[in-house]
């Protein structure tokens, strides 16, 4: 029993990870028609500063957040301002984007090379640090990425349903020529949400870079289990996101157990089908919730 | 200078040039044959990007280490030799179609073979079809390498599936340490599935049924898809079973991976081996590593690299400056970079003993004569064993942050430390 649970328990934070990575993704895809693929490019760039920051100053390395996030917050800026400036509609964002992906994964080799780089055990006090209640381990890592999802997509929520930048932002989304009547300025609105999406990305590569080696082929990894959040979360639902996440997490963590590792792939995929046929949406539906 | 001196002593300067000129002649022709004519081509692809591309870039800092030496040592029949080096990202199909390329367009003199098994097998058909030597540094599945010129140099014998636990097992009991509970945890892909398992379609089983004929206690025997990505699932299976020694057949980061998170779960098996790893991350993760086994073809430890000479000192130096060049942050000529030397040796000795390029007759020569290598010693190949030598498995462990031979006493250069 203790091994379900254990199991569990890794499964659902792992989640968290899953979903902080399909956080930004999800905002862009949902609210500004981007499926943006070098949103893994950004990740991937972001876990590698951490490691080069924390490698040259020895400075703890959730701290590289300070330097990645605005840097990526920029990064996406800049990127929305390419797809405003050129027009670029929702299929077309996915080979530019895809290009994007390409040109930075191998920028990344050229500077690190293909090797695998990894922060020393000495400069990381997270990496192998855990939490117990009785037995059962709760990994440090992936309890950070768990509560960055969680607060990250709670803010965003917020700001969403609360504020003037979230009602124009969702306005934009439901009709772009109406909102633009009323004023909202669908450049200025796009470019903020695209900077805020790139900032998750940050945020995500940091917790890449506590939790694990980074190597370029790395960013392809996690492509086909993001999308597989983002979508069954519902698109632009960011809740949603983390929900999935934390599903998917459960589901492979507990196949895992009670049948084989081999399977678990098998079961969260036949999962998104599943989902695609019956509940088309999303499990939570799209933009945030409604 | 004034003019009237240099007509006085005229004599004397020539005479001084002429013997100055003579001996920078004899110094060159001493440190290096002269190397004349069109340079030897050598063809090949190795995985720069992809799936395999940090250890294929340790195969491309090996390569050019040996391009370098070589040509700085006379070339090869007198010409110097260049390599044509194509990225096959990690794919077995543009693995062929390159092969097909640097045989077919580019025409090249000989080819050596890419990085991992599956574009090793890839760039096997490509060779047979023209009749070209095939050399190839770390083909793991040696039932699949059929072809009589191909020449592997990841000497794990002709079975390494029984050779390697044959070995580690042997060493535990020796040394006193024969684990009580086992757990094997392997990773689906070919070369690892082949060492846990044996081959398909065959009763030879491998390390799995091996340990469990000699009594052994396995009390896990757990795949893991080669994408896995959580970690926390497998080491909470493993921590259930509480085995006190672990057998990860994994590849790269795998251990790197298991290893945390059974530290995250606070559960360290008192040993702790696994078998293709990244060398280098495993050392990044301080304490938590100390103690891990695996096997290698050689270590440039201290005694053992002293006992080879000045030579084999001199490749380790400018393969770590190779290394360095090629943006790699670990330098140790280990088993890769051992593996891909040799092969390049393979490559060179078959040319000369054959004196020609005419890939049949260097094929011939090395089927008739193997091999004398630096590093791994004497090479033999029989194609009825699929030119694989004979097994030379040495156990190495991290101990106070360095891989360090433990096995087999001739060539250990500390003892097994007791988990």
């Amino acid at each position: 029993m203790n091994t379900y649970l254990q199991a569990g328990v890794s499964g659902v934070m792992t989640g968290g990870l899953y979903a902080v990575m399909a956080l930004g993704l999800s905002l862009t895809w949902g609210l500004l028609k981007v499926i943006n693929l070098a949103h893994f490019a950004l990740i991937l760039g972001s876990a590698y500063v951490t490691y080069q920051v924390t490698t040259s100053t020895g400075a703890d390395p959730l701290l590289s957040g300070v330097i990645v996030v605005p840097c990526m917050f920029a990064v996406g800026v800049a990127i929305q301002w390419v797809i405003d400036r050129f027009q670029v509609d929702e299929f077309s964002s996915l080979l530019l984007s895809f290009g994007l992906f390409i040109i930075a994964i191998q920028l990344i080799s050229n500077i690190w090379s293909a090797d695998f780089r990894q922060i020393e055990a000495a400069e990381n006090p997270y990496a192998t640090r855990a939490f117990f209640i009785g037995d059962i381990a709760f990994p440090v890592p992936q309890l950070i990425a768990l509560g960055a999802a969680l607060a990250l997509a709670v803010a965003t929520y917020y700001v969403l349903r609360h504020t003037y930048f979230g009602r124009a932002l969702r306005a934009l989304a439901y009709d772009r020529e109406i909102a633009g009547a009323y004023g909202v300025d669908h450049r200025r609105i796009g470019m903020l949400t695209a900077g805020l999406a790139s900032a998750m990305a940050a945020v995500a590569g940091v917790l890449v870079g506590i939790n694990q080696p980074v190597f370029p082929e790395l960013a392809s990894e996690w492509v086909g289990l993001v999308f597989t959040v983002v979508i069954l979360g519902g698109i632009g639902n960011l809740l949603g996101a983390v929900a999935a996440g934390i599903l998917i997490g459960l589901v492979y963590s507990q196949v895992s157990v009670a049948w084989d590792p081999l399977g678990a792939p098998l079961v969260v995929f036949l999962l998104l089908i599943l989902a695609l046929l019956f509940r088309p949406n999303g499990l939570f539906g799209r933009l945030g919730g409604s | 200078m004034e003019p009237r001196f240099l007509i006085q002593n005229a004599r004397r300067i020539v005479a001084v040039a002429i013997v100055l000129v003579a001996l920078a002649a004899a110094g060159t022709g001493a440190s290096a044959p002269a190397q004349s004519g069109e340079p030897i081509v050598v063809g090949s692809t190795l995985s720069l990007t992809g799936a395999f591309g940090a250890t294929g870039v340790i195969h491309k800092a090996a390569g050019e280490t040996f391009i370098s030496w070589i040509n700085a040592n006379g070339g090869l029949l007198g010409r110097p030799v260049e390599w044509k080096l194509l990225n096959d990202e990690s794919d077995p199909a543009k693995v062929s179609a390159l092969y097909e390329r640097l045989i077919s367009q580019d025409e090249v003199d000989l080819i050596m073979g890419p990085y991992a098994t599956p574009n090793i097998v890839a760039a096997q058909a490509v060779a047979q079809r023209h009749g070209y030597v095939l050399p190839n540094h770390t083909a793991v599945l040696t039932y699949a390498l059929t072809y009589d010129c191909q020449f592997p140099t990841w000497s794990a014998g002709g079975k390494p599936n029984l050779a390697v636990p044959q070995t580690v097992f042997k060493m535990l009991k020796t040394e006193q340490q024969t684990p009580r509970r086992v757990a094997f945890v392997t990773n689906t892909g070919g070369s690892t599935n082949f060492i846990s398992y044996g081959p398909p379609s065959s009763s030879e089983g491998g390390a799995v049924e091996w340990a469990r004929k000699q009594g052994l206690n396995v009390v896990l025997d757990l795949k893991y898809p080669p994408t896995t990505s959580d970690w926390g699932s497998i080491a909470a299976q493993v921590r259930a079973a509480q085995p006190d020694f672990v057998w990860n057949s994994g590849l790269a980061l795998d251990p790197v991976n298991l290893i945390r998170a059974m530290e995250q779960l606070d559960y360290r098996p008192k040993q702790f081996f696994t078998l293709f790893p990244a060398p280098g991350p495993l050392l990044a993760l301080g304490q938590a590593s100390d103690g891990v086994l695996s096997v290698t073809l050689f270590e440039p430890n201290g005694k053992l690299l002293k006992k080879l000479g000045r030579k084999a000192q001199n490749i380790v130096r400018l393969f770590a400056q190779s290394a360095a060049s090629n943006g790699l942050s670990y330098r140790v000529f280990d088993s890769q970079a051992t593996a891909s030397w040799t092969a390049w040796e393979v490559l060179a000795a078959g040319v000369r003993g054959a004196r020609s390029l005419d890939n049949e007759r260097v094929c011939d020569y090395l089927k008739a004569n193997g091999v004398d290598t630096t590093f791994v010693g004497k090479l033999r190949f029989n194609p009825a064993k699929n030119n694989f030598s004979k097994p030379r498995n040495l156990v190495k462990q991290i101990q106070k942050g360095r891989w360090k031979v433990v096995w087999p006493p001739a060539l250990r250069v500390t003892k097994l430390q007791a988990g």
